[in-house]
């Protein structure tokens, strides 16, 4: 989601000397809170009528004593500085982002049918590519994505499920319609704080949470646990599942601990794996322990460095080897990103009508793919008004924000758009949604996204939650925590058919 | 049954919250005993500091606890010991429990704010306090809410030898060859050594206000009760090795297992008597050497083992 930039500024207004919730004031985009006319949404009744309850104190001391309760859980990431190095939080917003249960089963169903559909084509790819013989997605543009591993060609995987943890990044545009933005079927992260956060909101609005019938999201650790367990070969009846992280300088290490410890799941490093005869074993007190299923936090050019990257040491040597005897399930597979491509996200409602015969539930953001000359012309006639990724890159790099960007930055990148098009794609810039949020003592609205985690070992499923980001700069539409964006809990609420019981069961 | 990266890490980190507890008594005691005009104060900082490092004459003493709490560059300092240890207590997030991470964390974070010098200048003794303090709410922590298997008692481990050794290092300074000829024996310095070694009040309850560095020596090195006498220490390193060597088959663990048995019998059978008549010297470094054994063989029974022996045939 690095790819917005900072396109609109919220009307100035001098926010201290009033009630935090009077100077609210949403701008263009869709509000979660408030209607076009002001008035505050039904599912947001509840929390609008308790904060309006609270001063400006309150709720700053309710602010300290969640970013204190983070702290001290060591929910941080480190900033290195010249001399010490100190920890900070990642900045988490005290409003929970509500989710009506009728949007949701949209949500949920849309995104089990997608990541239905991307297993399918993963399955195809690394299989007998009908998909790429049918001409539906160019095969160029498949098997060039730098996420195809080739060595996953003809293995065996266990349900087909190559992405088993898959974390979209959706976005509500300006109509209130939910579109997918992203597909993260690498190593997506942030299920921690979703987890987090949920504490969190429960200690700041007890009242509010218990009134509202919010679906629970605490079963997401052991539903992850039997998702993996679920990939481990049937003849393996008590399967040893262990959590790779790259280790305790990886930022996402809170989390890697977090759901190991969750899970009961011991935490590995490369180091402590030895892969003998292709059995893959942990090195424990008591000699080696055979190890079953491996949850991977570790990028797939590191797992091996006898298969892929030769300077990496995070891995284990010989880990593919086992994993291509079919004697240790990796998850998610290697090879799984080919399917979350930036240039292969513009085919996926094709890939769901294709595999599924089903027209897709939630849809994408419109896409222009520069290889096609068509379309190419059309993004150099409207630099100024798209956004413009190269493919390969990410966070932010290899982009242009049209709207943003000067005349000559944008005739600049038209000249590299010509010498190289299949390198980009461009998507027009969308305003992503307001959220209430507190900002210096006062509630002013900042863009959020939406990351939920789906599932898929033997079956899928959808958490009935998910992190939402927020762009904590004003008007800023960039949610990612490298440059200044936060999150939120969020709250999706019960239907009449949900019971609390079935809150956190698969639909 | 767990990583042998995690129990090597569940190790060090008792190592090094006994450290840190040990190093800030040290300073509270030398502080302390800094405000008496009585003129023991630089035997009294001698003795800490030959029980934790060089001496540095020319230093007041509350420099030298200055930087043997918050000195980031010194090795052996508490802020450092802390940090370690929570370091390591991060390597192995997912094996400990919440509560017991909290807290260590929380003393993390009090030793290393920005205000943390601020705070030592203005109250030195009433900061060394909380540190203790601190440090002992974590050990309870651990004891409360951990799961007494394999992990706790590599933790435990960690806590006992480096308390062992500590304990013998102090003697060391305070009667041993380290005393250079000129063992403590003025009243006030012992009862600094007995504070040092937190053995004061149950000094006295066994042997009355009658101290006597013959007294304190089979206090701190035979007694079967106190929990920082080395006797104590090392019945536990005995007792845990045992444990757990009954976790798993290893037959290397024999070795740590042994070693810990030979030493543990050592000074329960110890003759007092010869003990006094040749000085503690001999004993104590012997204590310091088997110590030293033991390590390396739980590295190398649990941690560093070699692979051969165990891949399937």
């Amino acid at each position: 989601m690095a790819c917005l930039g900072d396109l609109r500024r919220v009307d100035d207004h001098d926010p201290l000397d009033r009630p935090p919730s009077a100077a609210y004031r949403p701008g263009v985009a869709y509000d979660e809170m408030y209607d076009k006319d002001a008035g505050v949404r039904a599912h947001y009744a509840a929390l609008q009528s308790r904060i309006s309850t609270l001063g400006a104190g309150e709720l700053a001391d309710r602010q300290r004593t969640l970013e204190q309760s983070f702290l001290l859980q060591g929910i941080t990431f480190t900033v290195y500085g010249a001399e010490t190095s100190t920890e900070q939080i990642i900045p988490t917003d005290l409003f929970p982002r509500i989710i009506p249960a009728a949007e949701w089963a949209k949500i949920e169903a849309g995104l089990a049918q997608r990541l239905q559909a991307l297993n399918l084509f993963l399955a195809d790819i690394y299989g007998d590519q009908i998909i790429l013989k049918d001409g539906v997605v160019p095969r160029d543009l498949v098997l060039g994505a730098p996420a195809y591993r080739r060595e996953m060609q003809g293995l065996y995987v266990p349900h087909k499920a190559y992405a088993n943890v898959c974390g979209s990044d959706l976005i509500r545009n300006e109509a209130g319609e939910f579109v997918v933005l992203e597909d993260n079927l690498r190593v997506p992260s942030g299920v921690s704080y979703m987890l987090a956060n949920r504490d969190a909101a429960k200690r700041t609005f007890p009242g509010t949470y218990r009134t509202s019938g919010v679906r629970s999201i605490e079963r997401y650790p052991d539903m992850l646990l039997a998702t993996l367990k679920s990939l481990a070969a049937e003849w393996r009846p008590n399967p040893q599942v262990v959590v790779l992280t790259p280790g305790v300088y990886n930022s996402a290490y809170y989390e890697h601990a977090y759901l190991a410890r969750l899970m009961g799941a011991p935490l590995v490093e490369g180091r402590d794996l030895v892969v003998h005869d292709n059995l893959v074993y942990m090195r424990t007190t008591v000699g080696l322990k055979r190890v079953d299923v491996i949850y991977r936090r570790v990028d797939d050019d590191y797992i091996d460095h006898l298969t892929f990257r030769r300077d990496s040491a995070l891995g284990a040597a010989g880990l593919f080897n086992a994993y291509r005897a079919g004697n240790v399930v990796i998850a998610n597979a290697p090879g799984a990103g080919v399917a979350d491509d930036k240039a292969v996200y513009a085919y996926v409602p094709e890939i769901i009508r294709y595999y599924l015969d089903q027209e897709p539930i939630l849809s994408n953001v419109e896409t222009y793919l520069c290889r096609e000359p068509k379309q190419l012309g059309y993004v150099l006639d409207n630099l100024d008004k798209l956004v413009v990724k190269a493919v390969g890159a990410s966070g932010g790099y290899g982009m242009l924000v049209g709207p943003h960007a000067s005349a000559q930055e944008r005739s600049d990148f038209a000249q590299q758009l010509k010498a190289d098009p299949s390198n980009y794609i461009a998507q027009p810039t969308i305003q992503l949604s307001t959220a209430p949020c507190l900002v210096d003592g006062a509630i002013e609205p900042r863009h959020v996204d939406l990351r939920p985690f789906i599932l898929c070992g033997d079956k899928i499923v959808v958490t009935p939650g998910a992190l939402t980001r927020v762009a904590l700069k004003r008007g800023s539409l960039v949610v990612n925590s490298s440059q200044g964006g936060g999150s939120k809990d969020t709250w999706v609420l019960m239907g009449e058919n949900d019971t609390a019981a079935a809150g956190d069961q698969p639909a | 049954m767990m990583l042998a990266r995690v129990a090597d890490s569940l190790y060090w980190m008792g190592r090094y919250i006994e450290r840190a507890e040990h190093v800030s008594r040290l300073s509270d005691v030398m502080l302390t005993a800094s405000l008496d005009a009585t003129g023991d104060a630089p035997r009294a900082a001698r003795t800490a500091l030959g029980a934790s490092e060089d001496i540095d004459e020319g230093k007041t003493a509350v420099d030298v606890a200055l930087s043997l709490i918050l000195d980031r560059e010194d090795p052996g300092s508490v802020i450092v010991s802390v940090a370690r240890a929570r370091e390591n207590a991060r390597q192995v997030r997912d094996q400990i429990t919440s509560e017991t991470w909290e807290r260590l964390n929380l003393l993390f974070l009090r030793i290393t704010s920005p205000d943390a010098k601020r705070q030592f200048d203005q109250r030195a003794v009433t900061y060394l306090h909380e540190v203790i303090s601190d440090l002992h709410l974590f050990k309870g922590a651990v004891d409360s809410t951990m799961s007494h298997g394999e992990g706790w008692r590599f933790l435990m481990l960690g806590i006992y030898l480096e308390r062992a050794q500590l304990i013998a290092r102090l003697l060391d300074a305070s009667f041993g060859e380290a005393a250079q000829g000129s063992p403590l024996s003025d009243h006030l310095s012992q009862m600094g050594l007995l504070r040092m070694a937190c053995a004061l009040e149950p000094y006295l309850r066994v042997y009355t206000a009658d101290i006597q560095p013959r007294l304190i020596q089979e206090f701190l090195l035979f007694n079967e009760d106190f929990p920082r006498s080395i006797r104590f220490s090392t019945a536990r390193i005995e007792e845990h090795l045992r444990a757990l060597a009954g976790h798993g088959n290893v037959q290397a663990s024999g070795t740590p297992e042994r070693l810990a048995g030979r030493l543990s019998s050592r000074l329960r059978f110890a003759d007092l008597e010869e003990t006094a008549s040749s000085g503690a010297g001999g004993l104590l470094a012997t204590i310091s050497q088997d110590c030293g054994r033991i390590h390396e063989a739980i590295y190398g029974a649990f941690v560093a083992y070699p692979l051969e022996q165990h891949l399937p045939t």
